[in-house]
């Protein structure tokens, strides 16, 4: 029994000596970094040369979805100092006032981007964000299972395929596949347009094994998928595992996305922040980070510097051809409610 | 028959321990899986224990974990056990009251009291962090410990506190000589138990986390759309392998003290 009282005295008294020690050694770091982003977004060591060089800690905090990320930012009393929105929520996030304009005298490797990134349609001129990471939705294929090489969405439609293809989870995403497919803007806001590029969507839904955006990459690598729609990072991860699996951009075109760098409104260590995003931007820096997270880089002074091996990888290095025909997808209004009426329409149907 | 009966309901308890444990033995076993996503096994290696304390992130938010869970396990069973000796000195029907209204925080919906302690937090202006983490995690760990405690005070009764009051105890010496060290079971139950669910806890912890504050179970849910690497797998297996050895020797001090005490 004493020993028992003992051993929990002993545990209090270390615990509240650890959270003073605690506490008196963060006040001494003068300067923090709250990151709040999505997991493994960044290469370790690239962060820990961050710290080391401008001796500064760097607290990197994750959300599983950009949504998530609102909320917390929205209840406001975040503290966060940098966050990572995906193209759309750069645009609702810019409407509600939660972006800081960044201060491009801080950023100056922000030139570096390649043009195509310097007028995003989500931040036409990157007052509030800058690309970080980006992609294009293609059509990721086994060739064990699909003998003929995919060339258009159209394929997705191969009875041969029925009960093996693959959809990101995501009514955006899916309609706007659906409606390049038809010929029209993947942000149609046309009833027409929508109407028949879903009534197209309905006759695929049968041969769907399902939607899934999380575990897509599992069930690509398991084989249990053959053929679906597939963000090009995911499908070079895909390859990494399984050599059998491909990669196309169908003659259509399709959607492209991105991942951004902002600054919420009210960050306490805005200047830091900026230094950071400039850090990043730096070409050998982003060489060292890209090929480490297996993502595109923006960068295109850091080009040249790339290995071979990035280089050569057509789902990393996207063509410039193919990023030509790539649409955003744009802010639809209310037509939204549309899309998520076909959408739950859809799924319950099945 | 009665055989045939007996067969059916042994391989009905089979069937149960499956169920119950082959989620984890799976999860165990991918931990040992060379491939870097729990799809397809593509051989045996260590490489993920390894990486694992190399890995900043996730040992930064087991050190999140650990540090909530043992500061807020702490604060609510001294809270919880200082509530449960108060309310045992209440008329039935206050005790009643108290009692109704202490448990509640345990029916209520986990993402309630998530969103109420946010609005809370919000409305206060206290910054999100670890000191919000660790009240929330009190909040929701102090009523499993009071049900806990007064449960053992009840099975107390008042006998031996009367009889030390006759031979002479002033009440802090009632308390420390006799009453607490026989409601200790219920003490470290009651701490473990808190330090588990504190441990666990996802929904509440989301809410009302911010920097440098991510919990192991908000870190893995964030790995979700990267794809949970192996990593975790080989960490969920330490934490498995130290939760059991950690309810072991819990369980072997509770039995030594019915042992030693008898009443």
């Amino acid at each position: 029994m004493k020993r028992m009282k003992s051993l929990m005295i002993g545990a209090i008294t270390a615990v509240l000596a650890f959270s003073v020690v605690g506490c008196s050694s963060s006040e001494q770091e003068a300067q923090v970094l709250n990151i709040y982003s999505w997991a493994d977004n960044f290469d370790p060591d690239v962060v820990k040369d961050f710290e080391q060089k401008y001796n500064v800690k760097v607290n990197y905090d994750v959300y599983g979805s950009n949504e998530e990320m609102l909320a917390k930012i929205q209840a406001g009393a975040s503290g966060y100092d940098l966050i990572q929105p995906s193209d759309y929520m750069v645009a609702t996030m810019i409407q509600l006032g939660l972006l800081e304009d960044l201060n491009k005298e801080n950023i100056p490797n922000m030139k570096n981007i390649v043009s195509t990134f310097q007028t995003p349609p989500f931040d036409p001129d990157n007052k509030h964000s800058v690309v970080y990471t980006w992609g294009i939705t293609g059509i990721a294929y086994n060739k064990k299972f699909v003998k003929e090489q995919p060339t258009s969405w159209n394929d997705l439609w191969n009875e041969a395929y029925k009960g093996r293809v693959i959809m990101l989870n995501d009514p955006r995403e899916v309609m706007g596949m659906s409606l390049i497919k038809n010929g029209f803007s993947n942000s149609s806001t046309n009833k027409e347009e929508l109407e028949k590029s879903f009534a197209d969507l309905k006759k695929l839904v049968p041969g769907v094994v399902a939607f899934d955006t999380d575990n897509i990459k599992q069930k690509m690598i398991a084989e249990e998928a053959w053929i679906g729609t597939v963000w090009s990072g995911d499908a070079a991860f895909i390859q990494a595992q399984n050599p059998d699996v491909e990669y196309i951009i169908p003659k259509e075109g399709a959607t492209i996305w991105a991942d951004t760098m902002a600054i919420p409104k009210g960050a306490k260590h805005k200047e830091l922040a900026e230094k950071f995003i400039n850090y990043l931007m730096d070409p050998e820096v982003s060489v060292k980070n890209y090929e480490s997270i297996g993502y595109s880089n923006p960068n295109e002074k850091a080009y040249p510097l790339h290995s071979e091996e990035y280089r050569a990888n057509k789902m990393i290095f996207l063509d410039k051809a193919d990023i030509a025909r790539a649409e955003w997808l744009v802010d639809v209004g209310d037509t939204l409610q549309e899309y998520d009426r076909y959408w739950t329409e859809m799924k319950s149907g099945r | 028959m009665n055989t045939r009966r007996r067969h059916i309901l042994s391989g009905y308890s089979w069937l149960m321990l499956v169920f119950l444990y082959l989620p984890i033995a799976i999860l165990v076993l991918y931990s040992f899986n060379d491939s870097r996503i729990n799809a397809v096994w593509s051989g045996f290696t260590w490489k993920w224990y390894i990486s694992l304390f190399d890995n900043r992130q996730v040992m930064q938010a087991l050190a999140n974990s650990l540090t909530i869970g043992v500061i807020s396990s702490i604060l609510a069973t001294v809270l919880g056990t200082a509530a449960s000796l108060a309310i045992k000195h209440y008329s039935l029907k206050w005790r009643n009251i108290v009692n109704g209204l202490i448990y509640l925080p345990i029916v209520i919906p986990e993402i309630m009291m998530g969103l109420a302690l946010l609005v809370l937090f919000s409305q206060i202006h206290m910054e999100l962090g670890k000191a919000t983490l660790i009240m929330a995690h009190v909040t929701f760990s102090m009523p499993y410990v009071m049900v806990i405690i007064s449960g053992r005070l009840a099975d107390m009764g008042k006998d031996l506190e009367e009889a030390a009051q006759d031979l002479g105890a002033t009440p802090w010496e009632t308390l420390r000589y006799v009453t607490l060290p026989l409601i200790m079971p219920g003490i470290v139950a009651g701490f473990l138990m808190s330090f588990t669910l504190s441990l666990d806890d996802f929904i509440i912890s989301f809410f009302v986390a911010g920097p440098n504050s991510t919990t192991l179970p908000l870190y893995i849910y964030g790995l979700v759309k990267r794809g949970v690497s192996p990593e975790v797998n080989a960490l969920s297996t330490l934490l498995i392998v130290s939760t059991v050895l950690l309810v072991i020797v819990a369980e072997l001090f509770r039995r030594k003290d019915s042992k030693t005490i008898t009443y």
